[in-house]
């Protein structure tokens, strides 16, 4: 599946209005929000149609998924979007990653757990929150908020040390920049590892730069981290090669429609997360070109003076060169 | 004292809700504690054991209250069990140390429930360690959850 679907599911007492647009999306926030209830009503709209009371207006099938059998049901589901409510541990399995990689559906799930074995996008982690626009009446119309969103960098980051999760292209770019500001720059050694190198240094001008495209199962517990640290920062680009595509220096109109709809071309069952999507379209567009790209070295010619400056302007509210 | 174990814990019930809908008694709900919870967090007004008036939904049997009541009615009622407390959301933070204000309650916690900014009493038995802020229990619990 690709692209973005609007899904309105209401009964008399409530209804919940939002717009799905990645493979996969999580719902979390304060208990007595009506995520369970949203599961629930999409199930009694999928086994009893209309007669359910229940109406659902969607581009596609709304399903749940639950219980002992989910392998099965799963199996059965095509180009759909599916509903698991939370304490459905299986979501946590290799199983059911493997599944949803491979998958043509897109996926609602509720937890508030992290989702290692899944690359969700940070930008993809909503709590529902009851609208103002229709307050008093009935039904209660419920909207998806963004759970990370609010967080934006501010002013401008200058900072010492930069922790990249990266340990090839993109650690290579940072670690090259030739007349840095910053005295350091740390590889992770992958996402996971980013809150244990933090919980290391001093809370004094550290810049963190992950993949926000596939950051989703960590960033709960680094925002946790960085709440409690005032000059610690976190940079969430889609990834890195998505910066290089957003510098304008990677020819061709073809691209920037991509990056302005990147829903609209990425299929689900092809790409895992629009990271793994964004580093195949940056090696297509330079294959055979003095720009190739490759993810495990970086190609010199993007730490010239003209490329590197790009690069960085994509970068708004960071200055990482003097 | 409130006692957290951080991550997967095979002995907790995972799945709180469905263990309460299963177990429900009257009493529990009536249980004075019980209708301040569902006061608060579910914005509902217990009539009676066996009906709430949900400002949303109506009139509700407790089966339909929020899976973060429910679990908080499982740790407060329920001493012989262990609850995974991450179906409740941080709206329910406060109401596990008031619920272990008196009395010793084991929970599991498989993500980083915010407790506030005021001081509190919290026992991580992952390190045997107790903590009373927030900044010092995120620096031990996200070893353990994400």
């Amino acid at each position: 599946m690709k692209g973005k679907y609007r899904v309105v599911v209401q009964n008399a007492s409530v209804k919940f209005d939002f717009t799905i647009r990645r493979n996969i999306t999580i719902l979390k926030g304060d208990s007595a929000t009506g995520k369970t209830t949203l599961v629930e009503m999409v199930r009694e709209h999928y086994e009893r149609g209309d007669d359910s009371g229940v109406e659902i207006v969607c581009d596609k099938q709304c399903v749940s998924l639950s219980g002992r059998d989910w392998k099965i049901l799963l199996n059965a589901y095509k180009d759909s979007i599916v509903f698991i409510d939370e304490g459905n541990d299986f979501v946590l399995g290799d199983d059911f990653a493997r599944m949803v990689e491979h998958s043509d559906n897109y996926y609602v799930i509720v937890t508030r757990e992290g989702l290692p074995n899944l690359p969700y996008s940070t930008e993809e982690i909503y709590g529902i929150r009851m609208s103002g626009k229709y307050g008093g009446l009935k039904p209660v119309y419920n909207e998806f908020y963004r759970i990370y969103g609010s967080y934006e960098l501010d002013g401008l980051i200058i900072p010492d040390i930069v922790v990249v999760e990266d340990t090839n292209s993109g650690y290579e770019f940072y670690q090259g920049i030739s007349d840095k500001s910053y005295t350091q720059v740390i590889s992770a050694g992958g996402k996971t590892k980013i809150q244990q190198i933090v919980k290391s240094l001093p809370d004094d001008n550290v810049l963190i730069i992950a993949d926000g495209a596939a950051f989703g199962a960590e960033i709960g517990r680094v925002m946790s981290i960085l709440k409690h640290r005032k000059h610690t920062w976190i940079y969430l680009p889609e990834s890195f090669e998505w910066i290089i595509l957003k510098s304008g220096r990677i020819d061709g109109k073809a691209v920037e429609d991509i990056l302005n709809h990147p829903e609209d071309y990425i299929e689900s069952s092809q790409y895992f997360s629009w990271e793994q999507f964004f580093t195949h379209l940056l090696i297509q567009q330079t294959v055979d070109t003095y720009l190739h790209y490759r993810k495990a070295k970086l190609n010199q010619v993007y730490l010239s003076e003209s490329f590197e400056r790009d690069i960085l302007a994509v970068m708004e509210h960071i200055h990482l060169t003097k | 004292m409130l006692h957290i174990f951080y991550g997967d814990m095979q002995e907790a019930v995972y799945d709180p809700a469905t263990y309460f809908n299963n177990q429900i008694q009257d009493a529990w709900i009536t249980d004075s504690l019980s209708v301040e919870m569902i006061r608060d967090i579910d914005h509902s007004e217990v009539l009676g054991p066996h009906v709430i008036d949900s400002p949303v939904l109506g009139g509700i049997s407790p089966r339909e209250l929020s899976g973060g009541v429910k679990t908080l009615i499982l740790i407060n009622q329920v001493s012989s069990r262990i609850f995974n407390a991450s179906a409740c959301g941080d709206n329910c933070a406060k109401w596990l140390l008031k619920i272990a204000n008196d009395k010793d309650v084991t929970i599991n916690l498989r993500h980083i429930m915010d407790f506030g900014d005021d001081e509190f009493t919290i026992h991580i038995l992952n390190t045997n360690t107790v903590v009373h802020r927030m900044s010092e229990l995120v620096m031990i619990a996200s070893d353990f959850v994400r």
